[in-house]
């Protein structure tokens, strides 16, 4: 090759445009934002008086989606489950999937703003508020599942541990007892934590929000939040202990969860492997939904000099690291059915990907693994826009799907074959998980609408003129 | 109930509950407190007796304006006196005005009182039915303790002795009569069935004419006075179902004798055209008969087969001990499971038996038989010469049995060879008498019936419990030849395909509430005892002929008693009452005394041409004939073999589905002498190819809410000429049926795609089940010998290990109740099911749930299909809840509504239950049923009567599953309890166990090591299903162990011996 072919390294050029001069840091949001930008740009997307059309476009769609959900409930609290699909010996069906799909996509949201800020990952600013409003909403629309998944639901009550006169206890042997208090822990948990987060920033709300209402509410919500360096170090040791607290629970909530199937004697569900597993995949999947939402979102809103390409590079080496494992999972699930010997498990796992239902596994298969796994090794499809937002959607499919093969395909063909069934989901099935997305999209509008989406005090300090360094400090003092 | 707390029963209440039955029932219910009011009753009764059409009228009026609540109370219901004078009692003013001739006043008047008290009753929130306590309680009702009648099911092709479990006056179980020498407590599905029919809410109510309410009087009035015109009964025609009452039949011949020329024809769809449409002459007694032999005889599942309790039980006490093993042989058409419970089974065409019979008889030295010339295979030939070679060497210890619907020459080879074997006094018993006291031959009957209807002569036909619209031969044209009668009434528990054409429709008394008698299968005469008066006020046989003889009032009860007569011996006041306490007359058993040396008289049909395609036509294992399509625990049922739920269809071979280019569930249209009729199609493994078996007794146009629709009507194609098996030709047409099939089918899961486990001609779930998930496990008697342990040995077959716990094991000090189902002797007859409904108030949950697989049965009959699918063997494993000790659904239920028991029950606490269904995908048994919808009748006022009053009716949203009848423990404890003992062995008896025809199935107390169960669970061939969970299942199996003949034991089934 002779050398007049020689050209310097793209990369070097590429490495130094994302390395910030002020700091020497790599860049985090896009250069020339000032502490008056990014107040400007994230508050005026709530207090303008206009708002865009899409919105109203978008919002309808969602309540009307939302709506149908109300339909569908009511129409189950007055018939019965027997509306949808389960039945022996699939009897659990979508109601239990979807309720794993949307925690397990809740965990991203925790994971970015309890254990980044605990590795002190300063890109997290960028996504953290929308990710954890992701989480609440996704865990709204996952807690509603127990309570309507059960038979008589005006009875759902009976799974807490209170007093009654009836004298009667929970069975606190039944992973679904260990679900109520990890969920509604995780509930409670990640609303304080997004509260607390979001005071300083209704601080500035109130302050430039021109309306009375507007500034009567914002002014309630922010606590009297003056900014003095008495309320900073108290919200700086809230949040650390907060996310202290959130940080097991990112871990331990899917884990619980996976306890559902893993302490149930099935095959495909009796397995050590699923903690972990289970963890990986929620994180994975709550990744790609925080790419689903902040690619349009940032198109939207012109955000894109706050949520830059290397937020959504970081996610997809986020979302590599955690496919990972879950490719893991599987593999050793199918390692585990051989090398154990077991006639149930080399049976299930045949049955899983050979079985009338195998076509799930596949598309299982190919949506978390040979696709995502494959590309995105790419930084060039990691910044690829369009791209991280397909795989976003691919991957969202396919830990759907995963939560169907796990539930449906180990259950369908189990010890006894006189038993063996089938599952083919109903109208209603559809509705219902339709409905959530609808009810989760509507949410989310009205929280992009009326709440701060970006963290302004956090981008704020990140700014280089916010950042004192020890040394510049020395400096100074000199 | 066990046979000695029966009897204890039975001791203290028997006789005076004998004759309190006579009155309580003939007279209404003594116990009200205004029939014990002498005053009231004087004062009243001529008003009610000597008007009674007024008194009829204003009931209407009453009905009308009471509006839905059609009934309140037993009393109400039975519109008795006794209650027409509490109610007067009670409103004394209204009562004059509705005892009068109802005017417009006082119509207003009354109408204007209950739209008043209507609006009264909305403002308040106390339940609207009126409770009647009992001011004078009757003297042998104590409540909550059930009393027990005996009486009888007639049937058709003999009666089945019954033990009727009655709480307050009201039948809520039956069983079979453990005290009879013929089915020694057991019953079948039908028996069991027959008292949902007994409720069913669209039995009709009323006496019609041309759809006008009438009353019996009337009817009976008209029907008099035609015969006394007519002088000597010309013009007048029965048309009766298969008459087998000795009561019915000495009136019968008491109308003949005063009229002559009046015709009866006997007819059911059934029987009519078999060798048995003149009762049943020869008995088979399996118990010395070391070799069977079954040509085309379904004796193993179903009570359609004449002796079918008493030949089960024979069969399967040889089944018990593998050292008295028989050995039975099958040559059948339809795979049933009597052949696929067989050592060696031949699948023959339905028109190939006679032929292969021929041969049969040919082989074991039968003089003068001809066989028709067919090319046998080498296969069939090596089959016959194998099966001659045992029948001679086990001569005088073998039996054949002929297939009832078959050409009736079967019938006479099978006695011709039973005869030169010398089995004939032995195992097979001839006696001159027949269970029908009035044979006739019912095709010729009613093809003359339909000759005389067309040719005008008919001016009265009475149709007594048949439904010919329906049923009659195709060819006989029958409904259109019915519009040429007069005058046509009509006697049925429903208004049927007949009743909604006939003139008159008279409702019929269910056999709960009236009073009959009829043969058993041995020739015992059984009384039929009622337990309840008529619901709607329903008439028999009995009462029709009985109009036309002297006493025209006389009720049947009269009847019978008059018949018993002659049978019973002694004092007959003392005798009828022994015979109402024990349910039979002693002493009418029929004699063997009938020769066996007929002369071979009908000729040996030859085989129909092999390419021909041949429709068998057969009753429903189910629903039998149709006069059960609208009980929906018979409708649900799944049936033997193919466990197919609420429909029929074409059954035919794997090989001939796809030489017709058909899938599974499609829909054919088959054609016999250019009659059409459209049905689904299903594979049956083991069925002969180019044959297709329809079954009847479906496509009901008037059956009722449940029954009506289900199906198609295979009477369509049927003929008079080939009433059990015809030429005909299939075809596909557009479209999918929708059939119900209760379990998966082996047909979504063959084939040899990559990866496939099993080979392809295999079912794969029975490779699964017998290989090495070790849920079947059998051996050959040879394999027994050499290692009885096969059952427990082998890695994947472990027995339970006490140790590997988490928690520490709970020790039974008192009972442990445990379970032994004896896989030998069970052959799928489904009684079981049936009872297990009757007992539990289990929901029917229709059609639509069953095929997405709700069905709600507490117990299942599984079914593997074992080696090549064309000549399989099946395994019939009854499943329920196996009550593990170490049970996966209590662990995981998260309010705690699963438990156990300290007597090792897995208890079920419905109210608890929220619904979360994890106990059920934690069930590796998969046997427990859940509540998807609201499947319980909660409306329906006639079903609340049927309930089992100990078991609570489940509702939506809640788990339910097998309870080991917890009630019937409960009970026994109890008893026990007062007499400070433990509960005897034998004491508690489930509903499974009771109905079993088999005694598959026994139930005890496990710690006590003498008690019948611990001995069975204790076997070295007792194994536990899925041990390797370490569920530790309360329920055991005892391993099969087969009897197969050397000579043929590589055909029709390879046996793969058990893995270890």
């Amino acid at each position: 090759m002779p050398t007049s072919d020689l050209k310097p390294n793209p990369d070097e050029t590429e490495l130094a445009r994302r390395i910030d001069p002020a700091t020497g840091e790599f860049r985090v949001i896009a250069p020339g934002q000032t502490f008056r930008s990014v107040t400007e740009k994230i508050a005026r997307i709530v207090l303008t008086p206009e708002t865009p059309l899409g919105w109203f476009a978008l919002f309808g769609v969602g309540g009307a989606v939302a709506t149908m959900l109300l339909v569908a409930l009511t129409w189950l609290f007055l018939k019965g489950v027997g509306i949808w699909a389960i039945t022996q010996p699939v009897a659990w069906g979508f109601a239990i999937i979807n309720f794993v799909w949307w925690i397990g996509i809740g965990h991203a949201g925790t994971l970015i703003s309890a254990i980044l800020l605990l590795f002190k990952q300063g890109w997290r600013n960028s996504i953290n508020r929308f990710a954890e409003a992701m989480t609440i909403f996704a865990v709204v629309c996952a807690g509603m599942f127990p309570l309507i998944h059960v038979g008589r639901p005006w009875l759902a009550y009976w799974m807490l541990p209170l007093p009654f006169t009836m004298n009667v206890w929970p069975q606190f042997r039944s992973p679904l007892m260990w679900d109520v208090f990890a969920v509604s822990t995780y509930a409670t948990i990640s609303v304080v934590f997004w509260y607390i987060g979001m005071v300083p920033d209704f601080g500035t709300m109130r302050d430039r929000a021109h309306s009375k209402a507007a500034q009567y509410i914002y002014g309630l919500v922010s606590l009297g939040w003056r900014g003095s360096v008495r309320h900073w170090m108290r919200y700086e040791t809230a949040s650390l202990l907060l996310a202290g607290l959130a940080t097991p629970l990112v871990l331990s909530v899917h884990t619980v969860i996976s306890f559902d199937f893993a302490v149930a004697v099935l095959p495909g569900w009796h397995t050590t492997i699923f903690p972990p597993y289970f963890v990986a995949g929620a994180i994975y999947s709550g990744f790609a939904m925080v790419l689903t939402l902040a690619i349009p979102l940032r198109k939207f809103y012109h955000l894109e000099g706050l949520v830059t390409e290397r937020h959504i590079d970081n996610m997809g080496k986020v979302m590599l690291a955690t496919g990972l494992i879950v490719a893991y999972g599987y593999g050793m699930e199918v390692f585990m059915a051989w090398y154990s010997a077991s006639h149930w498990e080399a049976f299930m796992m045949w049955n899983r990907m050979f079985g009338p239902m195998g076509w799930s596994y596949w598309v299982l298969i190919f949506c978390n693994i040979a696709f995502p796994l494959t590309t995105l090794w790419s930084r060039r499809l990691r910044t690829n826009i369009a791209f991280m937002f397909l795989i976003s959607l691919i991957v969202n499919t396919g830990m759907w799907f995963e939560r169907f093969v796990i539930v449906v395909t180990s259950l369908y063909r189990d010890f006894l074959p006189s038993s063996w069934g089938t599952y083919r989901a109903t109208k209603w099935d559809y509705m219902v998980y339709a409905g959530t997305i609808g009810l989760f999209t509507a949410l989310f509008l009205l929280f992009v609408r009326f709440l701060p989406m970006i963290p302004m005090s956090e981008i704020r300090m990140m700014l280089p003129g916010a950042k004192i360094t020890p040394k510049k400090a020395a400096e100074a003092a000199d | 109930m066990s046979g000695q707390k029966m009897k204890e029963n039975k001791n203290t209440t028997g006789a005076e509950a004998a004759a309190g039955a006579e009155a309580a029932v003939l007279k209404g219910h003594d116990f009200s407190r205004a029939a014990n009011d002498p005053k009231s009753m004087g004062a009243l009764a001529p008003a009610g007796s000597s008007s009674p059409m007024t008194l009829a009228a204003v009931r209407e009026e009453l009905k009308a304006v009471k509006g839905k609540k059609y009934w309140r109370s037993i009393d109400e219901l039975a519109n008795t006196e006794e209650f027409q004078a509490a109610v007067e009692k009670e409103f004394p003013s209204a009562a004059q005005e509705w005892v009068d001739p109802v005017t417009r006043r006082g119509f207003m008047k009354l109408m204007g009182a209950s739209m008043a008290l209507a609006g009264l009753a909305g403002c308040t929130k106390q339940p609207d039915e009126p409770i009647y306590p009992y001011v004078k309680a009757p003297e042998d009702l104590i409540l909550g303790k059930p009393m027990y009648f005996a009486t009888a099911h007639p049937f058709t092709t003999g009666a089945v002795p019954l033990l009727a479990k009655s709480d307050q006056f009201r039948p809520i179980k039956i069983d079979g009569n453990p005290e009879h020498p013929y089915n020694q407590g057991s019953s079948d599905p039908f028996t069991q069935g027959t008292l949902l029919d007994l409720y069913d809410p669209d039995r009709s109510k009323h006496v019609t004419f041309r759809g006008e309410d009438r009353e019996w009087a009337e009817f009976a009035q008209e029907l008099r006075l035609k015969a006394a015109a007519s002088k000597d009964g010309t013009g007048t025609y029965f048309l009766s179902s298969t008459i087998t009452s000795p009561t019915l039949a000495r009136q019968w011949k008491a109308v003949q004798a005063a009229y002559p020329k009046a015709t009866l024809v006997q007819y059911d769809p059934a029987v009519a055209g078999t060798a048995l449409e003149g009762g049943v002459s020869t008995q088979y007694s399996l118990a010395d008969a070391d070799v069977i032999v079954s040509l085309d005889a379904d004796f193993l599942s179903g009570a359609g087969f004449p002796g079918f309790h008493a030949l089960v039980r024979e069969y399967a006490d040889r089944r018990k001990n593998p050292e008295k093993l028989n050995r039975l042989y099958s040559i059948e058409s339809t795979p049933t499971t009597t052949g696929l419970k067989a050592e060696h089974r031949l699948g023959l065409r339905a028109s190939e038996i006679p032929a292969f019979a021929a041969e049969l008889a040919k082989a074991v030295g039968v003089a003068g038989v001809v066989a028709p010339a067919y090319a046998w295979t080498d296969e069939q030939k090596k089959f016959l010469a194998a099966l001659a070679k045992d029948l001679k060497a086990h001569a005088g210890k073998s039996v054949i049995i002929p297939g009832i619907y078959q050409d009736p020459s079967v019938a006479e080879l099978a006695l011709a060879i039973n005869a030169a074997l010398g089995n004939v006094g032995k195992t097979a018993l001839v006696s001159g008498e027949t269970t029908s006291p009035v044979p006739s031959d019912q095709l010729a009957g009613i093809k003359s019936l339909v000759a005389d209807l067309n040719a005008g002569k008919v001016d009265w036909l009475v149709i007594l419990n048949a439904n010919p619209t329906y049923s009659a031969p195709a060819d006989l044209e029958f409904a259109a030849a019915f519009e040429k009668a007069k005058t046509v009434a009509h006697l049925g528990s429903h208004v049927d395909e007949t009743g909604q054409i006939a003139h008159w429709h008279i409702p019929s008394a269910h056999f709960l509430e009236s009073w009959s008698d009829a043969r058993a299968y041995d020739g015992t005469v059984s009384i039929v005892q009622p337990l309840i008066d008529p619901l709607y006020g329903g008439k028999t046989a009995h009462d029709v002929f009985q109009t036309l003889l002297n006493e025209p009032g006389l009720s049947a009860y009269e009847a019978v008693r008059e018949t018993a007569k002659s049978t019973i011996k002694g004092d007959f006041e003392t005798g009828w009452r022994k015979v109402l306490h024990a349910g039979w007359i002693d002493g009418t058993a029929f004699a063997a005394t009938g020769s066996a040396a007929k002369a071979l008289s009908a000729k040996v049909p030859a085989p129909a041409p092999k390419d021909a395609l041949e429709i068998i036509f057969r009753p429903d294992p189910t629903i039998y004939d149709g006069r059960w399509a609208n009980v929906g625990w018979l409708q649900e049922l799944p049936k033997p073999v193919t466990n197919l739920s609420w429909d029929n269809a074409a059954l035919v071979s794997g090989a001939t589905l796809t030489k017709l280019g058909l899938e599974e569930d499609d829909i054919v249209e088959l054609t016999v002498q250019g009659r059409k009729v459209n049905a689904p199609v299903i594979v049956v493994p083991g069925h002969p190819d180019n044959s297709v078996t329809v079954h009847l007794g479906y496509g009901r146009e008037f059956a009722g809410r449940v029954g009506s629709g289900a199906g198609f009507n295979a009477f369509l194609i049927r003929t008079a000429a080939s009433p059990f098996y015809a030429t005909g030709s299939i075809k596909k047409i557009e479209g999918k049926w929708g059939v119900a099939v209760t379990k998966s089918h082996f047909q979504d899961h063959r084939g040899a795609r990559f990866g496939q486990q099993g080979t392809g001609n295999n079912s794969l779930e029975a490779d699964e089940a017998i290989n090495e998930r070790g849920i079947i496990r059998y051996a050959t008697l040879d394999e027994y010998k050499k290692n009885p342990g096969f059952a427990n040995e082998g890695e994947n077959h472990p027995s339970t290990d006490k140790s590997v716990t988490l928690f520490p094991n709970w020790e039974y000090n008192e009972n442990a109740w445990g379970m032994s189902i004896d896989m030998n002797s069970c052959t799928g007859c489904n009684a079981c099911i049936v009872s297990c409904y009757a007992e539990n108030n289990i929901a029917v949950v229709g059609k639509q749930q069953v095929r997405i697989g709700r069905n709600m049965q507490w117990l299942r009959i599984d079914t593997y299909f074992e080696g090549d699918l064309a000549a399989p063997r099946a395994h019939f494993q009854p499943m329920a809840c196996q009550h593990c000790e170490n049970a996966p659904c209590e662990q995981v239920c998260p309010v705690g509504a699963t438990v156990h028991t300290p007597e090792g029950l897995n208890a079920m606490i419905y109210n608890r239950c929220v619904g979360t269904r994890y106990c059920s995908n934690n069930c590796p048994y998969k046997v427990r049923r859940y509540n998807f919808l609201l499947y319980s009748d909660f409306e329906t006022e006639s079903l609340k009567l049927m309930r089992n009053p100990d078991v609570s009716v489940r509702s939506r949203g809640v788990m339910e599953k097998c309870s080991y009848c917890v009630q019937r423990i409960s009970a026994a404890k109890i008893d026990a309890d007062k007499e400070n003992r433990p509960v005897r062995d034998g004491e508690v008896v489930t509903a499974c166990q009771q109905a079993c025809p088999a005694s598959a199935i026994s139930f005890g107390n496990l710690n006590d090591k003498q008690s019948h169960v611990a001995k069975l669970q204790s076997d070295e061939r007792s194994y536990q299903v899925l041990a390797d969970q370490n569920t530790r299942p309360r329920t055991k199996y005892v391993a099969a162990v087969l009897n197969p003949n050397s000579e043929l034991q590589d055909t029709p089934v390879e046996h793969s011996p058990v893995k270890g």
